[in-house]
């Protein structure tokens, strides 16, 4: 169905995941839709959305699934890692649980996810500072140690969505590059190859220089 | 439970007009039909019809006959009688009259143990960490169970009557547990015995003004309505439990059985889905998992359910199937212009939110015809068992 839609050089699909009631709808819909929703329904099973972004002279086109956070529909929503080549994996500031369920969250990934996907850990709700029981400290070390990206933003207040995407849609571009260059083709297929394991944060492939780890800027305290 | 071969309803009647006015409903109607019969009911709102003496003389027998229930019900209750219906309907209340009174009470007070087992005595600290995650689950989802209704939005004494139901539902139910969008399920019981206690009412809304209706409810009407909404729900769910449960095989298979019927029915629209890499189960898991609840507004809603509720065996399972074949067929022509994205896009957010009831109607009738269209060829659909 090309020439339907809009232009894009790539298209990635990204999946959200985390807890339920941590935001991950709300960012999905204040990245695609700059709407923001106090009361929005859960999500059953899944969610679609699309939006494209322009990196580095290239139009990528992400497509998004939106995923229900419920133990229950792992089986359903795991389906939706298959060829996903980014995921955010989203927590609660405020809810500390939902930081601790991170780890089974990345268990989720190893299990269902290709091995290459490149993953940033999401601390959302930061407009609600004097909530806060997860620091930007212990997130920090915890990305670190695991090897992810880290951000933390408001769906509420729209800091650091963006950035969120963009940044994790440009690691994906650039490490595809980069296979693509170590492979020596030029094979336009936007999926990231098979084997070795890429980590967004392993400093090495981040031209920016610094290690990803960004703290909404108005929720430093 | 009843024979197979007895298809509850007529087919339905022709578009709703003609319905709505009853052959007899002739305005010489000065001696009115008597009220329904259940005890504190409101008023009837409309004028006396023959649909409405109909519905009082099967009500009003000692021993309702349920299969007459049924085939009047299916064609839609008046708001009126709609809470005793239900209810009979459901099977939670007895259709004998005489023990009724008995069999209520006794269930409701059954009701209230089992909170004061579940829920009002553990404090939180006494709770595992399964029952706390439980817990914060629904304590998550009451909240943005229907944030557009006020009902349910806005009045704290609901929420808090709700998050009791579910729990102590889920607590007695381990095998599946609180699913997320069971909460949905339970509202159109609120809705529908809520509108039993408000005299002169918009009958069995969920707006403004049922909204106040409710927050001035005296303790034990409410605490009635959550009994009351806890076993029909309870009674729905038992027939659809592995709906819930692990891997949702009972979902799975209804989503399988939707994709053999719209391949039988509309084979253009299933080639045009699987060429554009569209699964049924993308936009049909939901439609399964909360029975079109997120799909459609609660006054169809609840329409709808006056037919489920008549079908004798699988009106939530068997029925439901039709009707959402019915609903995806009749977007075919747009379906069919759409490629995957903006395919999924459609589906996830289908203009039938602002359905009335009326709306929902002709789909019900089209849904009848598939049904007896493929009833019989039924062991057929069963794709995997
Ligand atoms: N204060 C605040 N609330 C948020 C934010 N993002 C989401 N919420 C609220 O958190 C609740 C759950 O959000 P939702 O997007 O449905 O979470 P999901 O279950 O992870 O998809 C809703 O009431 C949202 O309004 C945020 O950045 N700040
Ligand atoms: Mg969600």
């Amino acid at each position: 169905m090309a020439g339907k839609d809009e232009e894009y050089d790539y298209l990635f699909k990204v999946v959200l995941i985390g807890d339920s009631g941590v935001g991950k709808s709300n960012l999905l819909s204040r990245f695609t839709r700059n709407e923001f929703n106090l009361e929005s329904k859960s999500t059953i099973g899944v969610e679609f959305a699309t939006k494209s972004i322009q990196t580095e002279n290239k139009v990528i086109k992400a497509q998004i699934w939106d995923t229900a956070g419920q133990e229950r529909y792992r089986a359903i929503t795991s389906a939706y890692y298959r060829g996903a080549v980014g995921a955010l994996l989203v927590y609660d500031i405020s809810k500390h649980i939902t930081f601790e369920n991170v780890e089974r969250w990345l268990k989720e990934l190893r299990d269902h996810a290709e091995a290459n996907i490149v993953v940033m850990l999401v601390g959302n709700k930061c407009d609600l500072r004097h909530l806060r029981t997860v620091s930007v400290e212990e997130a920090t070390e915890f990305a670190e140690k695991n090897k992810l990206a880290f951000i933390e933003t408001s769906a509420l207040d729209a800091s650091g969505v963006d950035t969120a995407f963009q940044r994790i849609l440009t690691e994906i571009y650039r490490l595809m590059n980069k296979k693509q260059m170590s492979a020596g083709g030029s094979s336009p297929t936007p999926a990231l190859g098979q084997g070795e394991t890429i980590a967004l944060s392993s400093g090495a492939t981040d031209k920016a220089g610094s290690r990803s780890k960004t703290a909404c800027s108005g929720c430093r305290t | 439970m009843s024979p197979p071969q007895s298809r509850t309803p007529p087919p339905a009647p022709p578009p709703s007009s003609a319905r709505q006015q009853t052959p007899g409903s002739s305005s010489s109607s000065a001696r009115g039909a008597p009220p329904p019969p259940h005890a504190d009911g409101a008023g009837l709102q409309s004028r006396p019809s023959f649909r409405d003496s109909k519905y009082s003389e099967i009500l009003g027998a000692d021993v309702v006959s349920l299969p007459d229930l049924r085939r009047l019900a299916w064609n839609g209750v008046p708001p009126a009688y709609r809470p005793t219906v239900w209810k009979l309907l459901c099977g939670y209340m007895p259709a004998n009259r005489d023990r009724r009174a008995a069999a209520l009470a006794r269930k409701r007070r059954e009701y209230a143990e089992a909170v004061a087992a579940h829920f009002a005595a553990a404090a939180d600290a006494a709770r595992s960490a399964q029952e706390q995650a439980l817990l914060r689950q629904i304590l998550v989802d009451i909240p943005r169970t229907a944030p557009d209704a006020p009902l349910f939005a806005e009045v704290a004494a609901v929420q808090r009557s709700m998050t009791r139901a579910l729990y102590v539902w889920a607590q007695r139910h381990p095998a599946s547990g609180y699913v997320q969008g069971i909460n949905d399920l339970l509202t159109p019981f609120y809705v529908v015995f809520l509108g039993e206690h408000v005299v002169g009412g918009e009958g069995g809304g969920a707006g403004a003004a049922a909204a106040a209706a409710a927050a001035a409810l005296p303790e034990e009407a409410l605490k009635e309505i959550e009994a009351d909404a806890y076993w029909c729900l309870t009674k729905l769910l038992d027939n659809i439990q592995d709906h819930y449960t692990a891997m949702q095989p009972g979902l799975q298979r209804m989503v399988l059985r939707l994709e053999e019927l719209v391949r039988r029915i509309d084979l253009d629209l299933h080639a045009h889905l699987a060429a554009e890499g569209v699964q049924f189960i993308q936009f049909a898991f939901r439609w399964m998992n909360c029975l079109l609840m997120r799909e459609l507004p609660l006054p169809a809603i609840v329409r709808a359910w006056d037919t489920y509720l008549s079908e004798e065996d699988g009106g939530f399972e068997s029925f439901h199937v039709y009707v959402c074949a019915a609903l995806l067929c009749k977007f075919s022509p747009a379906l069919l212009r759409l490629d995957f994205a903006a395919l999924v896009l459609f589906l996830q957010d289908m203009p039938t939110r602002a359905w009335s009831e009326a709306d929902v109607e002709p789909l019900l009738s089209q849904a009848y015809i598939l049904s007896t269209l493929f009833e019989n060829s039924s062991a057929h659909l069963n794709v995997t068992s």
